[in-house]
């Protein structure tokens, strides 16, 4: 085994570490996470007949989240009397890295990829299940009532949601037979988009999702109306922004899971490239999932707990029988 | 990343730390907890204008716990589905038996959980 | 580059997994728990079982943990039990429980427990499947059973502790 510090200079200096790096890493998601902060202000904006964000640019304010950014950083940092200050500052950080690391397992176009890892797919959702640990954190630790009971409602709508959308991944597995991520999307190469034969799994997919961000109409840990921000009430200027970011780089991520699972991912005629593709698909997802909250009410949390643990757990296994009959064939029982 | 005859996961690991690593000393650089002149104002916990009394974590939401326990325990679930699914095509119709029980099993507490969740005075 | 991983993972995992015995606030050892469970599947995924190693985050650190977390912060903040006297004596029992293990560990070779099923290049997932529901169908069912009995019985407990 060679010398670890020529190892670590080799890797360091090769086309590997750029790609982490860069693109499709670790800048590429910072730059992407204040690119949707004001994307979705303004598209919420042009839905309420507003103008929406304008001013930190010529051309219709399109940097308004690097505005933000700068802003906050200049912002005091007041930690509550009693918080437990480590993991009141790790949470964030530690969702952040969550971000990047859902993101590092999609394809996003043939050969880039940060990893290809084999169990893609449930290395994907493994990750997404660490969420709920990281907001219960974040609420218990800044002492503070709003943001407990915050923390606690998000443990709860993440937990009941968990469940529905492994399932609904489920039905992709069996009909790919595959686990990986660009397998999955070398199958609908050869045999059709995936949202076609799994409409209900997609469905389920994007409600159960929608859910597992907070976002509305399933944002009561977040409600600001309710109980002003929830688990975020307590987070001062710089840490809000490292609250905020992770939000949109889930969006992010969940987004182009869809693609990749039921839309086929970087695939398409060869008139446009594939990763033009990729985010074509994703962006499309990600206007029908922010257009989600200019439409829908906030759900109750008792309510929101029941329809997860019973029509959508219900719905699910639904899917999985339908992908098991188009598996295995209708005679076939 | 194979060509360079690095595994994917390790590759993964790497990318994982590297992220890591750039955050915290951005971080560092970036964020110090400053506050120049500390009232005890600024540091009270906030409730939208009123004082706060009590000590800060004693709400609790107690009676969504089976939900937590019913988690644990369908995640379990999960991953044999997993493995099931992964093979359906040579397993087929007659590899589903033993699942088929499987999840019939697993659901009826399922029921129960959701019967005594309807019983409202129980929680 | 396997060498270094392993050692990385491996200080990771012990000294997590220390600290989440020695700790005296509870939330700060249900998260070094949480940690060292993490260092436990990334020892997963060097031995070649991704499968394994994904499930034990979404398992372990994202169920059991989260439950551990729950439990803890409704139980109080009540400070661990004070750090024994006997510190040195722990540590000598410590070192020779572990020194007696790792002999016995390494006399047990590997003919020892002959798999059904060895496969070498050609195990993949698949593989993995079809042994499962095959050859392991029966275990599979008295699992489910196991796992129904937990959550009845769980619901039951709590149930219990609120009708007083």
């Amino acid at each position: 085994m060679s010398d670890p510090v020529s190892q670590i200079l080799q890797l360091v200096t090769s086309t590997y570490f750029l790609e982490i790096v860069v693109f499709p890493g670790l800048i590429s998601i910072a730059i992407l996470g204040a690119f949707f902060t004001w994307f979705e202000r303004k598209l919420t904006a042009r839905v309420q007949l507003r103008i929406g964000p304008s001013y930190s640019s010529p051309v219709g304010g399109i940097l308004q989240g690097f505005a933000d950014i700068i802003k906050l950083l200049f912002k005091e940092l007041i930690i509550p009397e009693g918080a437990d200050r480590f993991f009141f500052i790790m949470s964030p950080v530690t969702a952040l890295i969550i971000g990047a690391a859902l993101l590092g397992l999609i394809p996003f176009a043939p050969g880039v990829q940060i990893a290809n890892v084999e169990v893609g797919l449930p290395a994907f959702l493994a990750i997404v299940t660490l969420s709920p640990t990281i907001v219960l954190l974040a609420g218990w630790s800044a002492n503070s009532k709003f943001p407990f009971i915050g923390g606690l409602r998000a443990l709860f709508q993440q937990t009941a949601y968990e469940i529905p959308l492994w399932l609904s991944a489920l039905g992709v597995v069996m009909i790919t037979g595959t686990l990986n991520l660009t397998g999955i999307v070398q199958f609908q190469q050869n045999n059709g988009w995936l949202i076609l034969p799994q409409a209900l799994g997609a469905l389920l997919f994007i409600v159960t999702s929608t859910a597992e961000m907070e976002r509305l109409p399933f944002d009561l840990p977040e409600a600001e109306s309710e109980i002003m921000m929830g688990w975020q009430a307590e987070y001062p200027g710089p840490l809000f922004m490292l609250v905020q970011g992770p939000a949109f780089i889930k969006l992010y991520a969940f987004a182009a899971l869809f693609s990749t699972l039921y839309l086929g991912g970087y695939l398409g005629p060869a008139i446009i490239p594939p990763i033009v593709w990729f985010f074509l698909k994703t962006i499309v997802i990600i206007v029908a999932i922010m257009l989600f909250r200019s439409t829908f009410p906030r759900v109750r949390l008792d309510q929101l707990l029941r329809q997860g643990w019973t029509t959508l757990l219900t719905l699910s296994i639904v899917n999985i029988v339908i992908a098991y009959f188009i598996v295995v064939g209708v005679p076939a029982i | 990343m194979v060509s360079q005859g690095i595994p994917e996961e390790t590759g993964y690991i790497i990318f994982l730390f590297v992220a890591t690593l750039a955050l915290v000393i951005t971080l560092r650089l970036v964020i110090s907890p400053r506050d120049p002149r500390p009232t005890p104002e600024k540091r009270a916990p906030f409730e939208s204008g009123q004082i706060a009394s009590g000590p800060g974590r004693t709400r609790f939401i107690i009676q969504y716990y089976p939900y937590i326990l019913m988690f644990v325990v369908y995640d379990v679930i999960a991953m044999f589905l997993f493995a099931w699914a992964l093979d359906l095509r040579s397993l087929g119709a007659a590899g589903t038996v033993p699942i088929l029980t499987f999840m019939v099993v697993a659901l009826v507490p399922l029921a129960y959980a959701l019967h005594l969740a309807g019983q409202r005075e129980n929680w | 580059m396997t060498d270094l991983t392993f050692l990385a993972l491996a200080t990771v995992t012990v000294a997590s997994s220390i600290l989440a015995l020695e700790a005296r606030d509870l939330v700060y050892g249900a998260a070094a728990l949480g940690i060292s469970f993490l260092g436990i599947a990334g020892l997963f995924f060097l031995l070649d079982a991704s499968y394994i190693g994904a499930f034990q985050i979404a398992v372990y650190i994202g169920a059991v943990v989260v439950l551990i977390l729950f439990t803890v912060m409704l139980v109080g903040p009540q400070l661990g039990e004070p750090p024994l006297e006997l510190k040195r004596l722990s540590l000598l029992i410590a070192l020779l429980v572990s020194l007696l293990l790792g002999t016995a560990g390494s006399l047990t070779s590997a003919a020892a427990f002959p798999g059904p099923d060895n496969c070498g290049a050609g195990c993949d997932l698949t593989r993995l499947s079809s042994t499962l529901i095959n050859q392991y169908g029966v275990p599979l069912e008295f699992l489910s059973l196991v796992l129904a009995a937990a959550v009845i019985g769980a619901l039951t407990l709590a149930k219990a502790d609120r009708k007083q």
